[in-house]
């Protein structure tokens, strides 16, 4: 084992920085899920959609306003601007005109009504931004990178991973948790995820609660996928990847668990980063390997708490 | 009629073949307690249900104040001036009883800003002073779970008094309490209501603590009103001991 880390020490910590970016793009995704599932109890497989279009709205904004003389460094505000455009944009349009009809029905109804969404707005986005991949890489390319030393050599990583998408991912994190749990507004919405009964017999109006959390959670998935944008091309399908991934987190972390889906996006990203630098054919199986794994021994998830339903 | 607070008639509400609620015409009186006794299954429950918007019966209509409310939300009925407590406290388990409380106040005015915290002053003092009235203040850090069964109760009950009600409707208000403590709650219960003025309507199941605080007492049986009248009365009816107290008390 000693000899092991002797010749890979160096290569598992470059993994580990890799996997650090990975883990904070993983994280807004996941959270803004755990988020609207704790709150609305549905699966709202669109969230990868929500996610798509933030990318691809980040970049084509990025790239109209570059052509207009936007300055380099305003572009990572732009790609957090934009994602809030489209999750303030598509949120309240989802969660009023579609998830409040069927919040009543089934969960298998409730499943297939995003899944067909999703479908829906897989082919709008092909409708609007075709299937040739996007690219603008901006924000990534003023933040410059920083020579890491490997053994007697030096690896460039770029700034914008190394530093921004897990510093955004941290301070989402933290703003969360302090939101959550210091201001009435994020007591309100723990209060329905607990109990929307109780919540509803002290007047409080669920259905303002639900659009609110849904749109916060549209702007984390598309803040997700407007953060990867720079970082690799835009191609159909990015939505259907993600959301897979995100589920994988929420199911390993357990419901309402913000600590414990951040602990798990990380235990992710280094899983998937360690597998590229060493077994490359498992990095797409890596978090399924961990999913199955922390159920079998934990059906609730590593930081979920077994409910008991009432009578 | 204008002592009328709540008016039931012709209620009806059938689960299956079960009718919970078999034409039921029952009005609460302002300033009364009125228990409601009964077999479990007779439907007292669901008499709360559906005067706060939970459930929607098949016929009939209630009327609160002179309006009808039957089909409003369980959020309009709220706003109204009717608030409830459940069987089983809905106290938030994360959060201290203080803040609970404050909650329940927030909830009541309905407008904050996102970031405004939960304990600000107006909430928080006026939480203390729910706290103080129902003899709660020595617990108000403690956590929400990690209350006996007799501090729960309070605590749920003091929830719904923050939202400012006429009327509450509280299922069972001391099952589960300790027996020891049981006329405790209920006396602390009873004197925070008739000093805010709020009429209440409580499912029961201990005849001792019907005959000590109720004003008027109906007997909920197989979806009707087998009797109703001061608790004297309709407590010493033979068939009322046969056919109800006799099942409580072996229950």
């Amino acid at each position: 084992m000693a000899e092991w880390f002797q010749d890979n020490g160096l290569l598992l910590g470059l993994a580990l920085l890799d996997g650090l970016s990975s883990a904070g793009l993983i994280f807004l995704v996941a959270v803004g899920l755990n988020l609207v599932f704790g709150v609305l109890r549905i699966i709202n497989v669109a969230h990868g959609s929500l996610y798509a279009i933030g990318a691809y709205s980040a970049a084509s904004i990025g790239i109209f306003l570059s052509g207009r003389g936007l300055p380099d460094w305003a572009s990572i505000p732009t790609l957090i601007l934009s994602a809030a455009l489209v999750g303030a944009i598509l949120g309240p349009i989802i969660e009023r005109l579609l998830l409040r009809r069927i919040y009543a029905q089934e969960e298998v109804v409730q499943l297939l009504v995003t899944f067909a969404l999703f479908m829906i707005l897989e082919d709008v986005q092909k409708l609007l931004w075709g299937v040739q991949p996007i690219h603008h890489d901006t924000a990534m390319r003023w933040l410059g990178t920083i020579d890491v030393p490997f053994g007697a050599d030096f690896i460039p990583f770029t700034n914008y991973q190394l530093f921004v998408l897990p510093g955004i991912a941290i301070v989402t994190l933290v703003g969360l948790a302090w939101f959550l749990r210091r201001t009435l507004t994020g007591r309100v919405i723990v209060a329905v995820t607990t109990d929307r009964e109780a919540a509803t017999a002290m007047g409080i109006d669920a259905a303002k609660v639900f659009l609110l959390t849904f749109t916060f959670g549209a702007m984390l998935a598309a803040l997700g996928g407007a953060l990867s944008s720079p970082t690799a091309a835009l191609v159909p399908g990015i939505g259907a990847q993600t959301i897979v991934l995100s589920f994988a987190v929420v199911a390993t972390a357990g419901l309402g668990q913000i600590e414990g889906a951040a602990l798990t996006s990380l235990m992710m990203g280094l899983g998937r980063s360690i597998a590229v630098y060493f077994e490359p054919e498992l990095e797409v199986v890596v978090p399924y390997i961990i999913m199955v794994l922390v159920l079998l021994v934990r059906p609730q998830g590593l930081f979920g708490v077994i409910e008991t339903r009432r009578v | 009629m204008s002592d009328v607070l709540l008016q039931a008639t012709g209620l009806r509400l059938a689960f299956g073949g079960v009718k919970a609620a078999d034409g039921i015409d029952l009005g609460v009186m302002k300033g009364e307690f009125l228990a409601i006794i009964g077999p479990n299954g007779a439907g007292k429950t669901t008499f709360i249900n559906m005067s706060t918007g939970y459930l929607r019966p098949n016929a009939g209509e209630i009327t609160y104040e002179g309006s009808r409310i039957t089909g409003l939300s369980p959020r309009a009925i709220v706003k109204r001036g009717i608030a409830r407590s459940f069987q089983l406290p809905q106290l938030f388990a994360e959060h201290t009883v203080e803040q609970n409380i404050a909650l329940a106040v927030a909830s009541r005015d309905g407008i904050w800003s996102p970031l405004t915290p939960l304990l600000r002053p107006g909430y928080r003092d006026e939480a203390r002073d729910l706290l103080d009235r129902f003899g709660l203040s020595a617990i108000a850090h403690a956590r929400a779970d990690a209350l006996n069964e007799g501090a729960r109760k309070l605590a749920d009950i003091a929830m719904a008094v923050a939202l400012k009600p006429r009327l509450l409707l509280m299922d069972e208000p001391t099952s589960g309490v300790a027996a020891s403590e049981k006329m405790g709650v209920v006396e602390t219960l009873a004197r925070v209501l008739r000093d805010a003025q709020v009429t209440a309507v409580f499912v029961e199941h201990d005849m001792d603590v019907v005959e000590r605080f109720a004003d008027r007492v109906a007997v909920w049986s197989q979806g009707r009103i087998a009797a109703l009248g001061p608790p004297q009365q309709v407590l010493s009816d033979p068939a009322v001991q046969r056919d109800v107290i006799g099942i409580e008390r072996h229950a």
